[in-house]
């Protein structure tokens, strides 16, 4: 850790301080040093860039630029900060991609926002955005959405002829002789969701792969800064629906520590039950997906049937059974009715008499263990390089597990192991998500004996002790924190005003954007029908994907 | 051996009749799972809010309207559209009024969107309805406070001055002209 400061301090920096336990915390004076401190970074070992964040100060002028870079290995991280001018015409930095490949589309990201423009990027293209916001940059905060809405509705027709021009000449500008055509994979087709892969194969064989994402685009990142602290977990919970209390809890946690407030005990120890409870209903999904995927759906079937006694616990607890708006800053929203962990108790009964069925028949599937032993590969150094995360990394050998690298709510009290495969492949991904299944529910049988113990000793009050009051108007500061998502690593970045009562920034980096990336890299040269079992097997979620 | 076979088919269908079915619930009617903190839909008590424009102002999707009263005080109550709304939960939260929070989901109808036919765009709000008698009641009850306070207001003034004149030595300006001043008092 002092060796990487060491290394930081080197370059002209305005400061470099340590940020949490495992954060250097640092800001450049120049731009033009950017690439050599990235060079010295990667040979020091940081070999991930988790994101690219730009956050825009119209006041001041100034564009601010953070890189996130990460270490998986040595759990040593920084936090880059550089200053760019905000003005349109030169607001523009060197690209990371040529040395980290997992900041491709991140700055792509940061350039459809924010139009941040990244020299020698080598493929700076806009993405998640529409076709109406050609040459506009959304997420600045001088934007002018109801004039946009004007525009795009005058000029709709525009926007579809163009579209279907691309279409039309898909295959046009591919060369005659060859057997060359462009195959839209999704978003009707039966395992994609709402993306579409524009897949070049010639017959059977992949030549390479352009994911088109953002059709459930709802621009979370600016919604939030629309609504106070408060209202906005009900913008970070649809991240995604499968595991929404988890990236409430990083929400909150980065508002709590802006306000400076602790939570209680019984709180943190809430926030891993529930989280744990969301874990569950998202692997479920994901393991019903992956079968879906290769034509099985029984899978799914059952899956669902022991899901539904774990949402019913969430509905009991919070009102609703999918986006439940049960965490907030200070806390959980609701104190607990000691009578509904009776429910929760019959979920881990009702897991606990399936689940070696499960694995006799799925895990254990010679079909299934065949099929997906050697498709999508990916060695520990590739999980590096492309900055993944959760159980994708984690299937490849990498420890990575952010509960325990950096322990939240009351992880920390908890002895964790971490779970990994050796192989990387799309089998091992799979038996991932079924290992971290068993794992969640161990978990929760401990927060649960845990709570009910010290509230039967007198130490929790679980019907007050839910919340903490946290302050309606924030000082200016900003924050990251990051938790262990169902699919991977979340990391969010708030920024805060002085006196503000609606967060400035808000940034969310989500695992599936990085899965995803991996498709084009995964699928080259393999065949059409790896398709949706490589793309199930990345567990990718088209709502954190967009956002 | 044909009426052997038909013979246990028929049995075998027969048994059916006099096993006891699994399914214990029917549950078009009444839900598997309804817990009491369930977020359906409103109920809006319009005698205990007190129009403070909380939940108007919490809400993150501005799917509640707040319906104008011909009141002097407490002359909003929240109307929520239904098809905006995404069940958050959060106007309770913010909802001041005890014991009872005067806009509740929780614990409110889990049916609210199946059966029946939707025709007509109001199907989709939360209306309150107030009674004519109860908007009556209510301005007369305010009339009756105003003129209360109105008068008081006056008396209060007018042994003001009157001490005020007393000790000044003058007299008193209704003595002056004869006629009452009515524009006394009435700015507060």
């Amino acid at each position: 850790m002092e060796h990487l400061k060491e290394l930081i301090s080197r370059f002209s920096c305005a400061y470099v301080e340590d940020y949490k336990k495992i954060w250097i915390k640092a800001k450049l004076n120049s731009k033009d040093d950017l690439l050599d401190v990235a060079k010295a970074l990667q040979t020091e070992g940081l070999r991930s860039l988790s994101t690219v964040s730009p956050t825009d100060f119209a006041e001041d002028g100034i564009m601010e630029i953070n890189y996130f870079f990460e270490d998986l290995d040595t759990k040593r991280n920084l936090w880059l900060k550089v200053d760019l001018p905000r003005d349109e015409a030169v607001c523009e930095i060197e690209s990371l991609t040529p040395l980290f490949a997992s900041a491709n589309w991140h700055e792509r990201e940061a350039y459809s926002m924010f139009g941040v423009r990244f020299l020698h990027h080598p493929d700076l293209r806009d993405i998640i955005k529409s076709e109406d916001f050609r040459d506009k940059y959304p997420f600045r905060v001088d934007f002018d959405w109801d004039a946009h809405e004007k525009e795009t509705v005058a000029n709709v027709q525009q926007i579809v002829d163009a579209f279907k021009k691309e279409q039309s000449e898909n295959e046009v500008d591919l060369e005659s002789d060859s057997s060359e055509t462009i195959l839209n994979w999704g978003p009707t087709h039966p395992a994609s969701g709402p993306i579409r892969l524009r897949v070049h194969c010639d017959g059977e064989e992949i030549i390479s792969i352009d994911p088109d994402i953002g059709y459930v685009w709802r621009a979370l990142e600016h919604l939030v800064t629309k609504k106070d602290f408060i209202g906005a977990i009900v913008a970070v919970e649809r991240l995604c629906f499968m595991d929404n209390i988890n990236s409430m809890v990083g929400y909150a946690m980065a508002v709590e520590e802006i306000a400076g407030v602790t939570i209680t005990p019984f709180a943190s120890w809430m926030r891993v039950l529930l989280g744990e409870t969301a874990r569950i209903s998202s692997h479920f999904m994901g393991m019903g997906v992956f079968f879906n995927n290769m034509g099985l759906h029984t899978l799914a079937m059952w899956n669902m049937d022991t899901r539904e006694f774990f949402l019913d616990f969430l509905e009991s607890y919070s009102g609703a059974r999918i986006a439940t708006a049960a965490i907030e800053p200070g806390g959980v929203r609701y104190g607990l009715d000691m009578r509904m962990f009776d429910e929760l108790q019959k979920a881990l009964d009702k897991f606990d008499a399936n689940i070696d069925e499960v694995e006799a028949i799925f895990v254990k599937n010679p079909t299934m263990r065949m099929r997906a032993a050697e498709v999508g590969r990916l060695s520990a150094d590739e999980i590096h390089m492309f900055g993944l995360s959760g159980i994708v990394a984690r299937a490849s050998g990498v420890k990575t597990d952010i509960r325990i690298d950096e322990p939240y709510a009351a992880y920390d009290k908890l002895d964790l192991e971490y779970i990994t495969q050796e192989r990387g492949s799309a089998r091992d991904r799979f038996v991932m998500i079924f290992e971290e299944l068993k794992s969640s529910v161990a978990i929760i049988k401990k927060a649960k004996q845990h709570i009910e113990e010290a509230v039967a000793n007198g130490e929790m009050n679980p019907t007050k002790d839910h919340m903490v009051k946290v302050p309606k108007k924030l000082p200016k500061g900003e924050a990251i924190s990051r938790v262990e998502w169902a699919r991977g690593e979340v990391l969010m970045h708030l920024v805060t005003q002085e006196k503000a009562k609606s967060p400035y920034r808000l940034k969310m980096r989500a695992p599936s954007f990085n899965h995803t990336m991996m498709l084009d890299y995964l699928l080259r040269g393999q065949t059409l029908s790896d398709i949706p079992l490589i793309f199930g097997s990345l567990y990718v979620c088209q709502g954190d994907l967009d956002r | 051996m044909i009426v052997i076979d038909i013979l246990q088919k028929t049995i075998r269908v027969a048994k059916a009749l006099f096993t006891k079915s699994p399914a214990t619930k029917d549950i078009r009617f009444e839900s598997m799972h309804h817990p009491a903190r369930y977020r359906g839909e409103h109920r809006i008590d319009y005698e205990t809010c007190i129009g403070c424009d909380s939940c108007n102002k919490i809400c993150p999707t501005h799917a509640i309207t707040m319906k104008h009263l011909p009141l002097k005080k407490q002359n909003i109550v929240p109307e929520v559209n239904l098809s905006i709304c995404i069940f958050c939960g959060l106007c309770e939260d913010v909802c001041p009024t005890k014991p009872k929070k005067s806009i509740m989901l929780s614990g409110g109808r889990y049916d609210m969107l199946s059966g029946g036919w939707h025709e007509d765009q109001n199907d989709f709000w939360v209306h309150v309805d107030i009674p004519q008698s109860y908007i009556d009641a209510r301005l007369e009850e305010e009339e009756a406070a105003r003129v209360k306070k109105e008068l008081a207001a006056k008396k209060k003034a007018a042994e003001a001055e009157a001490k005020k004149r007393a000790e000044a030595g003058e007299v008193p300006k209704e003595i002056q002209t004869g006629m009452p001043d009515f524009n006394k008092g009435v700015e507060e």
